[in-house]
């Protein structure tokens, strides 16, 4: 993979007392049916952490109310110390989070270069959004052959690749993914997982939805396991790794 | 054989600049469409108010031709922003056929205001430039002709240049390709929602403007078919696709004037329906793309918000049927009786619509040819071939029936709004036919001296007579369907609302269903246009409109969609309440306009609840 800097201005080592992110006490609900039941869990700058949780726990929700889709029935979410539930998806994203959603979601009938620019929509910055798309082709050079292409005729991989640069160009203090490596060949996966652990050295904190737990806890820091709305289990990703309980639970799927 | 040829080199330009209008129209209803998954129905009022704007700038103002395009696009780019903030933007997260029907009632309320305003009467459009015609190789042209194509190729550039360069283009691609994920980039979908209708319904005024300035006329109810139209030229083109659009207008335009110059003028509006369906059923995502699948919709045939009907008790439905049975005893005044009548036999039409579109989840706007299938029927077997009253109206609602299946039955793949379009379009098709069809419905004379309803030997012309012999219909009528719908074919009936794709797993034969359901309610809809003819001894193909088919659909959802009572209620509001104030009269559709936006709005489950 190309080593083009992504070097961010606020890095890494902000200090840890404060968390980028936090949800406390969520609770949500589709109409009558309650999803969330009390959800608390928080990401530091510079930490790559992932949910984990099977099918319809609430996983892709809790991306959505972070990013605004969807609100909260109760309790709150912070980012950088701020209450951000109750402001609109584009002001959340204009704080600086960007999002890399289920199924990736690429403008299908766009170029991959108006699809990475889409990316820096809410930037005003032209020159500096002018740099980070020349980094872009740097780093995705399967991308930068494509530029003229229309982005429903990439493969499920290049697509995601995509999906991550055009979150990227937003210059986003926190990336939420959900579910990366969904449905790609084992060579993407393994691609995907090695980008998302490069960006996160130069500077980019992460937080990540999947269900394939055994390979998100090789490139995570911490980790919690969502269960039927509630988080049941939390803590440092070698020592879920280890827990008999997560293998039991969530390691025997999906590894490739 | 040069003359011939003359004329087709004619006929094509006229088709093209023609063309060029509705590719106005349609690109409008395409964007919105594309960005906001809505179809439009307001959008050919908003082309009839470009035309008066229009009108009015150059008529009252002598405002000079390129102010009068400038003021005729503000002020219908400001229109459609109003109708997006007002009557759409509070429904974004109702299902998709609250909105498509706010538009309806917005369409209602425009058009009754500009009646009200510059009277229902044709206004002449002078028009400077009719005067300048030129020679081109043997054809002519005239200069409106250019001023048309210039203003088209202009615009189309324009709006190119804007999709593809602009900051707002790129939001209203994206948002139309994928809405969460525009979000997501921080896109802010409501505005451009809101921009999106302020474009397209500039370039609505501005078709507007231009068609009165070709016809040399403007009037109220150009309005309609102009929607038709679009609506023909987008789905030609594939719904929400704009370029597409564009082609699908210049065809539309050509296919009508190559096919006025072979069958006659009267004929015009027949092929916009006729390709309409066709297309509808055979590439529903138009003629310019293989795909054949229609784009997945979130709604299966599921109407508005479900809710509990209000419980009402049968001694008391018992009580209101005697008490209306009783009323000519008691208040034998002619004037109300006659509403009442009008009243029962509307009911009886939104029965039938309550059936299809509130039990079986199929969304019918082509009610009103079913009615008018089975007058025309009854009339023909009385007069012509000399049958009993009791035995032609039997016989004319099986014809309604039958005629009604054969025609939808094209359409059963089509689900939700496409469904919704078909049935407006056949409605309108069989209206077209009675016009050209001299020879058996008279055409556009219509038939007179319809001999009144009568049983076995009693004739019913006196006012109470006839509403006595309504309200008996509309009770059997409502006994039936009662019957039908709790029983396992109503059940059948309400899986195929629920989610067809479910139903179709269990093994449900959709178009059986479909098929009993939609000759159910032709039959009952037939039986009320044929009493109707009797009673009015006259009807022409004006009879039963459209506006009928949605003013019943109105009734329907004021009652309670699927609701029995709630659609004889809905039926009676609706047909005394402009009548009891009679001041009103005049401001009827703006009413009932009124209305269906407030309900949509404000309790989409009716009065006494869906059932
Ligand atoms: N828009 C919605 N309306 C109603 N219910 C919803 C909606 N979105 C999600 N749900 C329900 O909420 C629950 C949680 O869904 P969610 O998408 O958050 O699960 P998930 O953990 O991401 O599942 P998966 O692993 O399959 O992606 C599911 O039962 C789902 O059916
Ligand atoms: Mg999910």
């Amino acid at each position: 993979m190309n080593t083009a800097s992504l070097a961010r201005t606020n890095g890494q080592n902000a200090a840890s007392t404060n968390p980028l992110l936090e949800l406390k006490d969520i609770d949500t609900a589709y109409g009558p049916i309650q999803v969330h039941f009390g959800v608390n869990l928080h990401v530091n700058a510079g930490e790559i952490v992932c949910l984990l949780g099977g099918n319809a726990s609430g996983k892709s929700t809790t991306m959505k109310i972070i990013l605004g889709l969807v609100r909260p029935r109760a309790g709150a979410v912070r980012f950088d110390g701020r209450v951000i539930n109750g402001l609109t998806t584009p002001q959340i994203v204009r704080l600086g989070i960007g999002s890399v959603p289920e199924s990736r979601r690429i403008f299908a009938q766009m170029t991959v270069r108006e699809n990475l620019l889409m990316g820096a929509y809410h930037r005003r910055d032209r020159h500096a959004v002018a740099e980070d798309y020349e980094r872009m082709l740097a780093l995705f050079p399967r991308l930068k052959e494509r530029l003229q292409q229309r982005g429903g005729t990439l493969s499920g991989g290049e697509q995601q690749m995509l999906a991550i640069g055009r979150a990227l160009m937003g210059r986003p203090r926190l990336i939420c993914m959900d579910e990366p490596t969904m449905g790609l060949s084992p060579l993407y996966v393994d691609r995907v997982l090695a980008l998302i652990q490069q960006i996160n050295t130069q500077g980019y904190t992460i937080f990540m939805v999947e269900q394939n737990a055994n390979l998100a806890l090789q490139i995570a820091h911490r980790g919690y396991v969502l269960q039927n709305g509630r988080i049941v289990m939390e803590g440092q990703a070698d020592a879920l790794l280890n827990d008999p309980e997560i293998q039991d639970a969530y390691l025997g799927e999906g590894v490739s | 054989m040069d003359s011939l040829l003359r004329t087709f080199a004619d006929q094509t330009i006229n088709g093209l600049v023609i063309g060029n209008i509705y590719a106005f129209i349609a690109v409008g209803l395409a964007l919105i469409f594309g960005v906001g998954n809505l179809i439009n129905f307001a959008h050919g009022s908003i082309f009839m108010v470009g035309a008066y704007v229009g009108w009015v700038c150059v008529t009252w103002w002598g405002l000079p031709l390129f102010t009068a395009f400038l003021v005729t696009t503000l002020v219908c780019a400001l229109l459609g922003v109003i109708i997006e903030r007002f009557a759409l933007y509070p429904l974004r997260s109702a299902p998709p056929i609250a909105p498509l029907l706010a538009t309806i009632g917005v369409s209602f309320m425009i058009d009754q205001a500009v009646q009200i305003i510059f009277t229902p009467n044709p206004q002449a459009f002078p028009n400077p430039l009719l005067a300048y015609r030129f020679q081109v190789g043997g054809v002519t042209v005239g200069a409106i002709d250019l001023l048309i194509a210039g203003i088209g190729v202009a615009t189309a550039a324009a709006l190119y240049l804007f999709l593809r360069f602009t900051q707002w283009g790129w939001a209203l691609r994206a948002t139309a390709q994928d809405r969460e994920a525009a979000q997501q980039m921080g896109v802010d979908v409501v505005a451009v929602n809101r921009m999106t209708f302020a474009i397209a319904s500039a370039l609505g005024g501005i078709a507007g403007l231009l068609v009165g300035m070709y016809f040399n006329t403007v009037y109220p109810t150009m309005s309609f078919q102009a929607t038709l139209k679009g609506f023909a030229a987008v789905v030609l083109g594939g719904l929400g696709n704009v370029p597409g659009a564009v082609l699908g207008g210049l065809l539309l335009g050509l296919i009508e004037s190559y096919g006025v110059a072979i069958f006659g003028a009267t004929y015009r509006n027949l092929f916009a329906f006729v390709i309409l369906i066709a297309v509808l059923v055979w590439r529903p995502n138009g003629i310019f793309t293989n795909q054949r699948r229609t784009a997945p919709e979130p709604l299966t045939g599921t109407f508005i918000a479900r809710s509990r009907p209000v419980h009402i008790p049968a001694w008391a439905i018992a009580a209101l049927t005697v008490a209306a049975l009783a009323l000519p005893f008691f208040a034998p005044n002619p004037y109300l009786l006659q509403i009442l009548t009008n009243a029962w036999l509307l009911g009886m039409v939104a029965l039938s619509v309550t059936l299809v579109t509130g039990t079986a989840g199929q969304t019918s706007l082509g009610q009103a040819g079913f009615m008018a299938i089975g007058a025309y029927a009854s009339a023909l077997l009385t007069q012509r071939l000399g049958w009993p009253f009791e035995l032609s109206l039997l016989a004319s609602a099986l014809v309604s029936a039958v005629i009604g299946v054969l025609l939808v039955l094209p359409a059963f793949r089509l689900r939700a709004v496409y469904i919704a379009i078909a049935t407006l379009a056949i409605g309108e098709i069989v209206n077209q036919v009675i016009l050209n069809w001299d020879s058996l419905t008279n055409g556009a004379m219509g038939i007179t001296n319809i001999a009144p309803p009568s049983l076995f030997g009693w004739q019913a012309i006196r006012p109470h007579e006839i509403y006595w012999f309504t309200l008996v219909l509309l009770i059997l009528a409502a006994l039936v369907q009662h019957r039908l719908v709790r029983s396992p074919l109503g059940r059948t009936w309400r899986a195929l609302r629920e989610d067809e794709v479910a139903a179709q797993a269990f093994g449900i034969d959709l178009n059986r269903y479909k098929t009993l359901v939609f000759a159910v309610a032709a039959f009952i809809a037939g039986l009320s246009g044929a009493v109707t003819g009797h009673m009015y001894s006259y009807i022409s193909h004006e009879t039963f409109t459209n506006t009928t088919s949605i003013l019943v659909l109105t009734m329907v959802i004021l009652g309670g969609m699927g609701n029995l009572l709630g659609a004889i209620v809905g039926a009676v509001a609706l047909t005394a309440l402009p009548e009891l104030f009679r001041g009103l009269a005049d401001y009827r559709y703006l009413i009932y306009g009124l209305t269906l936006l407030l309900l949509i709005r404000f309790r989409p489950q009716g009065l006494l609840g869906t059932d």
